[in-house]
């Protein structure tokens, strides 16, 4: 096919030997052209080594003959071994984001195509974040600044970095902001800078950053650092604001140890869950996870706080005060002073980033009154050496600036998009000589006299510190593809320049630096120094056991810290929260995270002024009337401080009423294709540093209109107008109680009839390899990294926004959201989120494979639903006729059209050469990861075995964080030989239900239904829909009597 | 301008004098009103076997009336039009259209299923009235049998473009050896409608044809142009109306009856297998295919008079199709209406007695939900209005009668429409839920299939034969052996 073709084309074949590896020893190639080809320039002596070694690669493609400059050591296999279309996987460090996650980057033939996370890292092992698995995606995106430019016109690097200099030398006042995650070597450097230049000065700034906390952390710890807190240690964990499972740094580790209380399935009745309290203003994925979340206005936090520090004192009158005076839920208070009383030293309270100092303050006095930071305790340790810097004060950036500046250096960083308040152009202006060092000419570059071009995280060399003890390495997996350098290089360079340290000047590049300080800092005194820095190249991370450490509590001076007040609330208050695609903006341009569903409005290539129900009734505004297909909502105008941002309404239960929630990254205005003008720029909302919470905020209603697109449109497991006392059985959950009186209860829920087949399947499934898969909604948090991964492995087409108004995202995978209220939540101001992956589910009795007319999709000898791409006609039947919609067509040719696919076409590169990429007019859908099963099939075969259980790993799998997701043959022994495969085991479990098994289409994954864990006073208020229980029969007794799941 | 003022007017004069005739020899026969036992009056008194040829032949051959012209150049337009869209749609995709994710099929297939059930009364009226003897059915069943394979045409198309890649799919939907070593997949309905809809067009079109030949021998003896006569003397296939020829043909016309008699019932019933045999609620449906029949047959015969009734008045042929096979229609239409309207509520009866969940949502929403107005434009037009045609009055007036099989066949088109749409548009998971809203290009393909369909109509009445002359003097009083002396 022709798809299949183009795809071929772009598989060169790598026939090049060690030398092809050495070549880039011997010169450091210097600039390329926009056409990826050579640089000239090189002598003839190299020239025809260079042919030599690759001509079989001299056409198109970038990847294939562009090694890293320096050598690097692959992960399991040297470079030597490498055959044509054999993925190499290579350990390196995530430095794009806002925490220093280890990575693997899977490499084919010279092209990183997938990023998984690094398995011997501690902090996210195997999982990465959305973001991470984007990485790939922004390497080859191709409007990437992509060479040096001086005052607007083109230069090279030569010129650039002489002017940069001399501007230096002849500054009486230099600045350089940075952004705050600086690896170790950085911070070294830039302390060797601010040496060599005298009355330089180093600023630090982020729009996202923990500070808040950090500062708080510092005056009532004394020292800094950080608290990293284990949730799997908790048996009771209060958030204040803190979205820990979502857009904080440490989401990706903290959902793995969340999950680890939520085992449910694997442990059988006498489980032992955690219990999570959220008090928050907006809705986040740590609320949608909540057993009991509280809805309340963030200029009530600090009262909250206070309130149970009395309550747990034995004062429950100022407790009661506080939560009548906010109209809360009496009980749930009780409940929880009790919870946190009775685990003293195993709870955990947590505040957000966005919570100003006082808060911190507050919450640390809280777990100090709880015993959590004694020794006895394991739920918090005191980590000195943080991931990040603390940003520095922007009143003093500001009034730095102002005075008047010779150089600034703004690298990494984006200040003129993103400055609080706005209004950081004028200050750019006023230096003499502004450098912008950044990966996009975005809005801060542009503006510079000096625009200087970033190398992108994979093409470059650094170091990163995760936390003390975790130390890893980010080494380049492909050559820059544009003139471009890597920051740190560039401050080297200049500081060599600047300085008369012999001892600087005697490195020769960054990755000089990089290795020499690995080996010395690491291994000081020993002697196979080179030895010690592959072996760092190959695990990628040096992990050393120093924790743990504590800290001591200044309980005085967090007294003090916690008694300055916040700001009484006004009319309306405005939080602003980073984005769960985009971050701060820096991710804008990457198609695949502009389209991710946000993990709770499922909201795409949009911010918006999320409200609750309430609030949007007494500003009379509405979304679009979705019921008919119109997407026009109403427009908000926002205003603090005298700034009004326009923003389009978003109503989403569960934020506290009368707070508008929004979030930054969107109103780029020089990214790129992709992410220009997408959005609102929210960031003249903020104020300072981390006033991130306005409690005084004007709002009203625009004159305007516009489309807001949400991926999903209807919320409920009931459609209230018509489904009367109908509840679907979809997303089932229930109570621990009820799972300890009825583990089954899930397949209880629901009416099986007798289920008979008129067709029988010409293949025993009983015996050999018959993948299943397993999601266990207990652990899953809807975080949507599986939908990214999914995305990167399968070559997933962009459609971009009009499309998915249209309803025509391809995402294979998605996550259904529910709501279910309590009745007596009339408004339905607080929901309990249901969060269930949904996915192909390999019907074994699949309805779309006896309408396909043309036998395009089929069944495999191995339970496989497959597709035949190649064979498909596009009727669409098979899609018609799937009860879970989960099959996605290609309306259009979305690798060529519009202004996303712009993106997915360039990103050509990226894509993986073992799935086929699908064309117009075809059909698609999951696979299970098809091609990784073969894979681990050919692998065992050659070994003479059969495939181990969890050695075939499909993408969504392998990227969730909190193991949701199980496959594996259920055929299969378990790991160690002996037993039954885990996915065996789960589905076994009697609280795993198949979704609409009346159906009798014997999906292949189950779901374990989800236990909710409610304090055991409030357990009936919880799920709202138990009156439903039964509903197919009409006793509501329904458990024994009659036959359930087990028969067809 | 001034010569066809004269024509009409000789023409006025004509038909005055005629009708004088007529009211003449009425008087000296002695004719009695009939009453509704009496076997329905399908000629008028003085029709005579020539009088018929003139009638029939003379549109054939004289040019056409300016009006003819004018409706050619609209119905053209939007046959222009169908084929824009056409090409529009296979260059840049399905998504020009409205269909998205959970509603996969959309416009193409409602437009698909209304053409198949037009083309259902063609065939209905040739074979199965023919086989019962049904006389009245000589003045419609040749224009009838004609828009049968036009309707046919036009729904062919949709199949075809609805396809994700069609340049593979015209011949992948065919059982032949291909390269791919992949065979069909007999287990599938669509491919059942690849051959029941193929096979219904090709007995639909030969049955026709042989239908035709006999008239299409008399243009050619009466054709005074020498390529008039060699034309339809090759399309007559040298009939020579002799007794033995006469004998052939009516025995090969009574086994095309008898083979297109079964294909009737089963065309319409294979396409609701598109639908019956879904797990779709709303689709998965045992009362689909009596159902589906029924309601092609009543759309069939809506657009026959939809159509019949501007072709007699343009072409004068009142007196050949007469009030009366109007009404006689209308019957039939009132007869299908009632089943399709007991189809309606034992869909809605079985949803609730059920008690299966999904089923009665989908049947809630249908009546209450976004596509309500679809729902309710349906039943008002198909079981409401219909009923008027109790009324001697609607039904013998064509002017009171005319709206009413128009919006039959608006009825029509909206179940369909609500049976696809809304069946889709909400099924099991209310994640998937949506909406459907067609684009500007589902609308040109609806209305330029008209513009086909139409253009199709106007080169047929223009070139051949609306009534079928032959069969039409077959059932003449005095033509057959009657024990009523001569009148029947």
């Amino acid at each position: 096919m022709i798809q299949e073709d183009k795809t071929k084309s772009k598989i060169q074949l790598f026939t090049g030997s060690r030398d092809e590896v050495n070549m880039a020893e011997w010169k450091r190639l210097p600039a390329h052209d926009e056409n990826f080809t050579e640089p000239s320039g090189l002598d003839r002596r190299d020239a025809l080594k260079i042919m030599g070694a690759s001509a079989a690669l001299a056409v198109g493609i970038p990847g294939c003959k562009r090694k890293p400059v320096r050598y690097i050591v692959a992960r399991n296999e040297m470079p030597e071994y490498q055959e044509p279309g054999k993925v190499l996987e290579y350990s390196s460090t995530w430095t794009d984001g806002d925490f220093p996650y280890g990575m693997i980057v899977k490499v084919v033939d010279g092209r990183p195509i997938k990023i998984e996370g690094n398995p011997d890292h501690p902090v996210n092992g195997e999982s990465t974040n959305a973001q991470m698995q984007a990485s790939t995606l922004s390497l080859y995106d191709p409007d990437r600044m992509k060479e040096p430019s001086i005052g607007g016109s083109v230069a090279d690097w030569k010129k650039a970095d002489a002017q940069v200099v001399q501007a230096i030398k002849g500054a009486g006042s230099v600045v350089l902001m940075t952004k705050s995650t600086l690896g170790p070597s950085e911070r070294e450097w830039v302390e060797h800078f601010l040496k060599a230049k005298p009355g330089a000065k180093h600023f630090v700034y982020e729009s996202v950053h923990d500070t808040n906390r950090r500062n708080a952390w510092k005056k009532v710890f004394g020292k800094d650092g950080e608290l990293i807190a284990d949730y799997s240690k908790a048996k009771i964990i209060l958030s204040v604001g803190c979205d820990f499972l979502g857009t904080e740094p440490l989401s990706v580790e903290a959902t793995r140890q969340f999950a680890q209380g939520r085992r449910a399935l694997d442990d059988g009745t006498d489980v032992k869950m955690n219990r999570l309290y959220v008090a928050e203003a907006g809705m986040s994925v740590t609320g949608s996870n909540a057993d009991h979340r509280i809805r309340i206005k963030p200029s009530e936090m600090l009262k909250l706080v206070h309130g149970l520090r009395y309550a747990l004192g034995g004062q429950m009158q100022k407790l009661t005060e506080f939560v009548e005076a906010n109209h809360l839920d009496r009980k749930v208070f009780e409940a929880l002073a009790e919870d946190l009383s009775a685990n003293r030293g195993k709870c955990l309270v947590v505040a957000g980033q966005e919570m100003p100092e006082s808060v911190h303050a507050a919450v640390a006095l809280l777990n100090n009154d709880l015993g959590n930071f004694e020794k006895a305790s394991k739920v918090f340790r005191w980590n000195p050496l943080a991931s990040r810097l603390s940003v520095s004060d922007t009143e003093e950036i500001k009034s730095t600036l102002q005075a008047g500046v010779d150089v600034l250096i703004c690298m990494g960083v984006n200040p003129v998009y993103d400055w609080p308040g706005g209004g950081f152009k004028t200050l750019l202006a006023k230096a003499k000589t502004s450098v912008g060092h950044g990966l996009y000419a975005n809005e801060t570059v542009s503006e510079c006299t000096v625009g200087l071009p970033s190398s992108h995280n994979l093409e470059s060399w650094n170091d990163a510190v995760a936390r003390m003890g975790v130390l890893s390495i980010c080494q380049p997996v492909i050559r820059p593809l544009w003139k471009s350098r890597q920051e740190a290089e560039s401050l080297m360079l200049w500081t060599q320049q600047i300085s008369d340290d012999a001892k600087l000047k005697g490195f020769k590049d960054w990755h000089d630096v990089i290795k020499k300080n690995w080996i010395t800092k690491l291994y000081p005194g020993v002697k196979n120094g080179k030895i010690k820095w592959q072996d760092g190249l190959r695990s990628g991370v040096s992990v050393s056991t120093t924790f743990p450490l504590r800290a001591k509590l200044d309980t005085d001076k967090a007294l003090e810290l916690a008694s300055q007040a916040m700001p009484e609330g006004g009319a309306f208050e405005v939080v602003v929260l980073p984005d769960a695609g985009v971050h701060d903006g820096r991710f804008a341009n990457l198609s695949w995270l502009q389209e991710c569903p946000d993990p709770v409005t499922r909201l795409v290539w949009d911010n918006a002024a999320m409200i609750s129900p309430k609030t949007a009734i007494s500003l009379q505004v509405s979304e679009g009337n979705l019921d008919q297909g119109d997407v026009v909502g109403d427009v908000l105008d926002v205003s603090v401080n005298g700034q009004i941002v326009k923003l389009p309404v978003l109503i989403q239960p569960g934020i506290a009423d009368n707070v508008i929630v929004t979030t930054q990254g969107y109103g780029r205005t020089k990214v790129g294709r992709v992410g220009n003008d997408k959005g609102k720029n929210v960031s003249v909302l903020v104020s300072g540093n981390g006033g991130w919470i306005q409690t005084s905020a004007k709002v009203s209603k625009a004159a305007e209109r516009y489309p807001l697109v949400k991926t999903q449109k209807y919320f409920k497991l009931e459609d209230d107008k018509m489904d009367h006392d109908e509840f679907r059985h979809i997303a089932i959950d229930g109570t621990l109680s009820e799972y300890k009186k009825d583990p089954g209860f899930a397949k209880h829920r629901y009416h099986i009839p007798k289920q008979v087949d008129i067709y029988n399947s010409p293949y025993d499934y009983t015996k050999g390899y018959k993948w299943e898969m397993h999601i266990d909604m207990n652990k899953c948090t809807g975080c949507h990294a599986c939908v990214t991964a999914c995305q990167a492995e399968n070559n997933i087409p962009v459609v971009g926004k009009d499309e998915c108004a249209n309803g025509r995202e391809m995402h294979w995978m998605r996550i259904d959201r529910y709501h279910t209220f309590d009745p007596s939540d009339t408004e339905e101001a607080n929901p309990t989120v249901h969060q269930q992956p949904m996915l192909c589910q390999q019907c074994d009795n699949a309805p779309c494979e006896n309408v396909c007319p043309v036998n395009a999709t089929s069944h495999s000898p191995e339970g496989l639903n497959d597709m035949t791409y190649n064979r498909c006609v596009g009727t669409r039947y098979c899609a018609n006729n799937c009860p879970y919609k989960v099959r996605r067509f290609n309306f259009y040719e979305y690798h060529d059209r519009n202004e996303a696919a712009l993106i997915n076409k360039k990103q050509l590169p990226q894509f993986n050469p073992q799935v086929t990429v699908r064309m117009r007019g075809v059909m698609e859908k999951c696979s299970f990861c098809v091609q990784r099963i073969n894979t681990g099939k050919y692998h065992a075969t050659n070994q003479g075995r059969d495939v181990l259980d969890g050695e075939i790993k499909t993408a969504c799998q392998q990227v969730c964080p909190s193991n949701a997701i199980v496959f594996g043959n259920i055929n299969g022994k378990g790991a160690d030989g002996t037993g039954v495969s885990q996915v065996r085991k789960f589905k076994d479990a009697k609280l795993s239900y198949n979704v609409l098994e009346e159906l009798n289409v014997k999906p292949g994954i189950a779901y374990g239904a989800k236990v909710r864990n409610p304090h055991p006073d409030l357990a009936k208020a919880v799920p709202a829909h138990h009156n439903h229980h039964g509903s197919s029969g009409s006793d509501g007794t329904h458990n024994h009597d009659h036959a359930h799941g087990d028969h067809g | 301008m001034s010569d066809s003022v004269l024509v009409e007017e000789s023409e006025k004069e004509r038909q005055d004098a005629r009708k004088e005739e007529i009211a003449t020899r009425r008087e000296r026969m002695g004719a009695k009103e009939a009453t509704c036992l009496d076997p329905p009056q399908l000629f008028e008194e003085g029709e005579t076997l020539r009088s018929i040829d003139e009638a029939v032949f003379k549109p054939v051959e004289s040019f056409p009336k300016f009006k003819w012209y004018v409706m050619f150049a609209i119905s053209s337009a939007c046959m222009g039009l169908f084929f824009f869209c056409f090409a529009y749609t296979i260059v840049e995709g399905i998504g020009v259209w409205g269909n998205n994710n959970p509603v996969g099929w959309g416009w193409a297939i409602v437009n698909f299923v209304f053409w198949i059930g037009i083309g259902h009364a063609g065939t209905l009226i040739s074979a199965i009235l023919f086989l019962m003897r049904q006389k009245w059915r000589t003045a419609i069943c040749r224009f009838a049998e004609a828009m049968t394979i036009f309707a046919v045409i036009c729904a062919l198309q949709f199949p075809l473009i609805h396809t994700g890649r069609p340049w593979l799919a015209w011949y992948w939907l065919i059982p032949a050896p291909n390269q791919n070593n992949i065979w069909v997949n007999f287990r599938s309905p669509l491919l059942w409608d690849v051959f029941a809809v193929s096979t219904y067009f090709m007995i639909s079109l030969m049955f026709w044809y042989s239908g035709l030949i006999p008239d299409l021998a008399s243009l050619r003896d009466r054709a005074k142009n020498g390529w008039r006569k060699l034309i339809y003397g090759i399309l007559s296939l040298g009939w020579s109306g002799s007794n033995r020829a006469w004998r052939h043909y009516e025995k090969g016309y009574l086994l095309f009856a008898g083979l297109a008699t079964p294909l009737v019932l089963s065309v319409h019933s294979v396409v609701s297998f598109d639908f019956a045999t879904a797990v779709i609620p709303g689709w998965h449906t045992t009362i689909f295919p009596p159902y589906f029949v029924a309601g092609a047959v009543f759309s069939g015969f809506a657009m026959v008079s939809t159509v019949i009734i501007i072709l007699r008045h343009q072409f004068n042929l009142q007196h050949l199709i007469r009030d009366v096979h109007l009404e006689l229609m209308n019957k039939v239409i009132i007869v299908t209406s009632l089943i399709v309207g007991y189809a309606y509520s034992m869909e809605l009866f079985i949803a609730w007695y059920s008690g299966a969940m999904y089923e009665r949502y989908v049947f809630m929403n249908r009546v209450m939900g976004p596509f309500a107005w679809a729902y309710w434009s349906m039943v008002i037009c198909n079981v409401v209005i219909p009923q008027l045609l109790w009324i001697k009055k609607f039904r013998t007036s064509v002017l009171l009668m005319y709206p009413i099989v128009l919006l039959v066949n608006v009825g029509m088109w909206f179940e369909r429409f609500v049976i696809i749409s809304t069946s889709l548009h909400r099924d099991f998971l209310p994640s998937s839920w949506d909406y459907f809203k067609p684009t500007w290009v589902d609308v040109g393909l609806f209305v330029g299939s008209m513009g086909l369909f139409f253009t199709l109509t106007l080169l047929f009445v223009r070139f051949l034969p609306s009534i079928a002359t032959s069969e039409m003097k077959a059932v003449m009083p005095g033509a057959q052996p009657t024990h009523h002396g001569g009148k029947h």
